[in-house]
């Protein structure tokens, strides 16, 4: 009985020597990894002049426009009034509809391509394992490589305009959908596959008719995500010339408007507001559809 | 004949099996059609433009092999160093300033209805704001280099980490904490050994996958003069000198699986 003790007593102590020796081990290494990014990274060296937070705090007071009560809605002309503050509202509108229209575009073609692309690297579907390895990893490289990276080469092919954009973000949706549609394809039931095979039917009827209607909802839903974050890449890509609202914000920043800068940022955010809503209402109908089924 | 029964199975039948509703689907697969090429049709997406393009990004291909160095990696290492440096003290300082902010924003911390209502709303509010946008901001009022990116990737991360982090603070369970407070401890020592345990695995594994992506965030970064490899490449596609881009790229694309598999066998010893 004492023995017993004892030995669950040392047993004890060793694990517990063990974990803290570990978790100091991980302390060490997170500690140095820690130093070296604040030392690299120059955070606490960097030569960023007297008072930044004074300066950061003047970039902000600079951002808010000065806009008086009582010419609130005067005309562009008169200084203080809103359409003072949004002066090339038309202007900006129209490049924040172009910003619309290339995530649309973009996640129409990127969804097609990653369409495919899932078939050709589900493992219930595509019986040759080569071709599923070069397409899996074909779309992991594509995840990997950041989208104003492949934005800034895009546009020293195609030229400053939406081409580059659009050709841009449907690439990288297809990294992305090609890998979440895969998935849900694997969830697939195999039962009515089988069926469909055993009456002799072809591979392309049997996603028809087998797949597509299992997957669908699923699909849709993951779509319009897609939609959301595409938008908010899209207007960020216009900072690398590649077409949409961002172009002007990164002439407001260049020009040092900071007011005008807030105005497109307040732009863009209303923007992502507004498809977020609508694409979240429609995936709500979409998920109550498949429910009812 | 169409008869009583076959307007009463109509009346139930999907909506596509009736000619109307077959119409109807027609017609808006048409209108997207319409509206789809309409769309492209504005953003001037001409087929010769493309082809034009293809074939400079064809030149382009060529042009980059055989990959180069440019005469000295070690500047492109340390490009690439200081990139993970912005991305690991980014992630830091954000889980830090999240962790206060986050336990604010649990349900079961502040139960105020309105008030826990106003602070979501917030974060919500400052997480539509990119990380590039906050880059923007700090590199004019801090000047160009790393110091601004770092900034830009916490402000980015701390709404988002936030309300992770409430999120796992609402999903503990209760009754440890309970257990230990019965037992008669301090309430600091009751949260150490009650509530610690449960959420430090799932927050750890939170920071590493935003470490992740800003590890790809603050390569982005760079392009807009926040230092790092974006910079260097930035750099070098103004220049055509597209064998240096591939072997960066290259090199860039290598470190991020690297730190994938890293970060996916961390979580998974968390769990």
């Amino acid at each position: 009985m004492n023995l017993a003790v004892a030995e669950f007593e040392s047993l004890r102590r060793r694990t517990l020597r063990r974990q803290r020796l570990r978790a100091l081990a991980g302390l060490l290494i997170f500690s140095a990894v820690l130093l070296v990014s604040f030392q690299r990274s120059q955070f606490f060296s960097s030569d960023i002049g007297g008072d930044p937070l004074g300066r950061v705090a003047d970039f902000l007071t600079r951002m808010i426009p000065d806009l008086k009560a009582e010419a609130l809605v005067a005309d562009s002309r008169t200084k203080g009034s809103l359409a003072w503050w949004f002066y090339d509202l038309p202007v900006w509108l129209k490049l924040g509809w172009q910003t619309v229209e290339m995530a649309i575009v973009a996640t129409v073609l990127g969804a097609a391509g990653g369409l495919v692309a899932s078939f050709l690297c589900a493992r219930n579907l595509m019986p040759f394992p080569a071709v599923r390895f070069a397409v899996r990893r074909t779309l992991e490289a594509i995840r990997t490589l950041p989208d104003l990276i492949l934005a800034l080469i895009l546009v020293a092919a195609f030229g400053v305009g939406p081409l580059a954009g659009v050709i841009t973000l449907a690439i990288s949706t297809v990294g992305g959908l090609g890998k979440l549609f895969a998935e849900i394809n694997e969830e697939v039931d195999p039962r009515q596959l089988e069926a469909m095979e055993a009456a002799g039917v072809g591979p392309l009827s049997r996603i028809r008719y087998g797949v597509v209607p299992q997957v669908l909802p699923n699909y849709a839903s993951y779509v319009l995500i897609r939609l959301e974050g595409n938008l908010a890449g899209a207007a960020a890509l216009g900072i690398v010339g590649a077409g949409g609202i961002g172009l002007e914000l990164q002439r407001a920043i260049t020009y040092t408007e900071f007011d005008t800068y807030l105005a497109i940022l307040l732009l863009i955010v209303c923007m992502i507001f507004v498809i977020d809503l609508t694409s979240e209402a429609i995936r709500h109908r979409l998920i109550g559809l498949a429910a009812a089924r | 004949m169409r008869d009583g029964a076959y307007h009463q199975a109509m009346a139930v039948a999907p909506r596509a099996m009736r000619p109307q509703g077959r119409l109807v689907q027609a017609g808006l697969v048409v209108a997207g059609l319409a509206a789809f090429i309409a769309m492209c049709a504005d953003l001037n997406l001409a087929p010769d433009a493309l082809f034009a393009g293809l074939d400079k990004l064809g030149r382009f291909a060529e042009g980059a092999l055989p990959p180069s160095d440019g005469g000295d990696p070690l500047r492109i290492v340390k490009a690439l160093a200081e990139t993970f440096a912005m991305a690991f003290a980014g992630t830091v300082l954000a889980a830090l300033a999240a962790l206060p902010l986050g336990a604010l924003g649990a349900k079961t911390v502040v139960g105020q209805p309105v008030l826990h209502f106003a602070f979501r709303r917030a974060l919500d509010w400052f997480r539509g704001v990119p990380a590039l946008v906050w880059a923007l901001i700090l590199v004019s009022a801090f000047g160009l280099g790393p110091f601004g990116g770092v900034i830009a990737l916490a402000l980015a991360d701390i709404p988002s980490l936030a309300k992770l982090f409430s999120e796992a603070i609402e999903n503990c369970d209760e009754k440890p904490i309970e257990g230990v407070r019965a037992a008669g401890v301090p309430p600091l020592m009751a949260l150490r050994y009650g509530l610690a345990p449960q959420v430090t695995p799932v927050m750890a594994s939170q920071c590493l996958f935003f470490l992740e992506s800003n590890f790809r965030n603050a390569a982005v970064l760079g392009i807009v003069g926040a230092g790092g490899i974006g910079f260097e490449l930035e750099e070098r596609i103004r220049i055509f000198a597209f064998d240096e881009v591939l072997f960066i790229v290259g090199l860039y694309m290598l470190c991020v699986a690297a730190l994938d598999t890293v970060s996916q066998r961390l979580r998974a010893s968390l769990a």
